[in-house]
């Protein structure tokens, strides 16, 4: 008797422990959006404070379980993780997920600012699509990328985003000037601007001639590889080595050309380099 | 026996302030050794073999992980004591904004957490073309309490996601994103 009496109790015991249990209970979203309103339901009988803690919120207020809990939108506009907490004898928690919502607004960073022609992988670009709240977009959306230099079109590519990210890399155009990239998305553009510059001078060729002063030697046009004038101010060494030893000069590049005036009574030989590049070499015969 | 006694009394007399001299250097090291206690409970495994275009040299590898811990040191201290402190340079942009919101709504519910036993494994999975930002995947493991003054009101293991980006600063990563997600 006293056994039976044991067990009844152990399962009464349980169902009053299973009762207290169920007696208040939460249901949270499945899913939602950022900026969204939401509504979590309880379940029981009385009063209770209820929790909601989470990026960017937390939140304490006394609810009547048995009735629904409405989040405000203004609650929930940071994607993450959020935790409900219902406490009344004891505290219930259940989590959920807030996602980002549809795309707002695009960050677009491109490297470098200035970039020499014809240059392979020098021109990068990553953007990052962000909804209203700037929570990253982790759903895969298409960013198109372009690039145009005076309304000609050197590069265009759609790229998907992985992980809330999509990135370029492509060879810089063979024209100096100025080149306008985008990012687009649906509506959204992000728009950045780079300048191309002409690179390394090719062939450089230089001419001299004797004066009564000394020697006028001075370059040709100077232009890289693709024909690009050398930007003003670029430098180009003028050697000359005479009976009196070595003397370097100097000369900045004045549209397209580089001059300079080289003392020297003797026969000289004079040679021109800019940057990495050696030009020809003349020789000067000695002041008559 | 005279002695004896005497050196009885000397090492008392000596150990005394040297007892004092130990305690004032804990008491003094104590936030330090406390910090360091915080830093040493965050776990960080990092890995970047996946991460890409751009491959991260080691010195790149040992600064991020070192900042990324870092910047869950001071998250958790934060949540634990309402701070915004420690928010200060570890994060910017719109973690940093979120971060300093979420300490804010904590403050005025009178509500803190406990971030303890934290373990972060991370994966970099994109670092771009010009090393100015990298993406990582942190599947973080930790015991969170969270308190209402000082009652518990829930106290949990849990193992969460997150997608995070981090930028260099002048001599720092920061984390400027970090979201929560379902899965990767």
């Amino acid at each position: 008797m006293p056994r039976r009496f044991k067990i009844f109790a152990l399962i009464y015991f349980a169902a009053a422990w299973a009762g207290v249990c169920s007696a208040q209970d939460l249901r949270v979203p499945a899913s939602a959006s950022a900026g969204e309103g939401t509504t979590i339901s309880t379940t029981g009988n009385g009063k209770a404070t209820f929790y909601l803690v989470g990026p960017g919120a937390s939140r304490k207020s006394d609810v009547s379980l048995g009735e629904d809990i409405h989040l405000a939108s203004q609650d929930l506009q940071t994607a993450g993780r959020y935790l409900a907490i219902l406490c009344a004898d004891t505290c219930h928690s259940s989590a959920f997920y807030l996602s980002a919502g549809k795309p707002a607004s695009l960050s677009f960073i491109v490297h470098p600012s200035r970039v020499p022609v014809a240059l392979n992988d020098a021109v990068s670009g990553v953007a990052f699509p962000f909804d209203q709240y700037r929570n990253l977009v982790l759903t895969p959306v298409s960013v198109n990328f372009q690039l145009t230099a005076k309304d000609v079109s050197l590069f265009s590519r759609s790229v998907r985003t992985q992980n809330g990210i999509a990135w370029f890399r492509t060879t810089s155009g063979k024209s100096a000037g100025p080149v306008r990239i985008t990012a687009s998305l649906d509506d959204l553009t992000a728009t950045r601007a780079l300048q191309q510059v002409a690179s390394d001078p090719c062939n450089l060729r230089i001419t001299g001639q004797r004066t009564k002063t000394g020697i006028l030697v001075q370059t040709e046009p100077v232009h890289d590889c693709t024909g690009n004038v050398l930007p003003d101010g670029t430098i180009v060494t003028f050697t000359a080595t005479g009976r009196d030893g070595k003397d370097t000069v100097d000369a900045p590049i004045k549209q397209g050309i580089a001059r300079a005036q080289m003392d020297s009574a003797g026969p000289t030989l004079i040679s021109a380099a800019s940057g990495v590049v050696i030009g020809n070499e003349i020789r000067v015969g000695a002041q008559p | 026996m005279i002695p004896e006694m005497t050196i009885s009394e000397t090492t008392q007399s000596k150990g005394a302030p040297l007892f004092c001299l130990v305690l004032a250097g804990i008491l003094f090291l104590a936030p330090a050794l406390n910090s360091f206690a915080a830093d040493a409970s965050v776990q960080v495994q990092l890995d970047v073999k996946k991460a890409g275009p751009r491959a991260v040299e080691d010195l790149t590898e040992r600064g991020i992980l070192r900042d990324y811990r870092l910047a869950w040191t001071s998250m958790a201290q934060a949540f634990q004591f309402n701070s915004f402190d420690p928010l200060e340079g570890p994060f910017s942009g719109e973690a940093k904004h979120w971060l300093r919101q979420a300490v804010t709504s904590q403050q005025q519910s009178g509500l803190s957490c406990r971030y303890t036993n934290q373990n972060h494994r991370v994966d970099a999975v994109f670092y771009s073309p010009e090393g100015d930002v990298i993406e990582l995947h942190d599947t973080a493991q930790y015991h969170l309490q969270i308190l209402d003054g000082s009652k518990t009101i829930d106290d949990q293991d849990v193992t969460v996601h997150y997608v995070v980006l981090m930028t260099p600063g002048a001599d720092r990563w920061t984390i400027r994103q970090l979201q929560a997600v379902p899965q990767f």
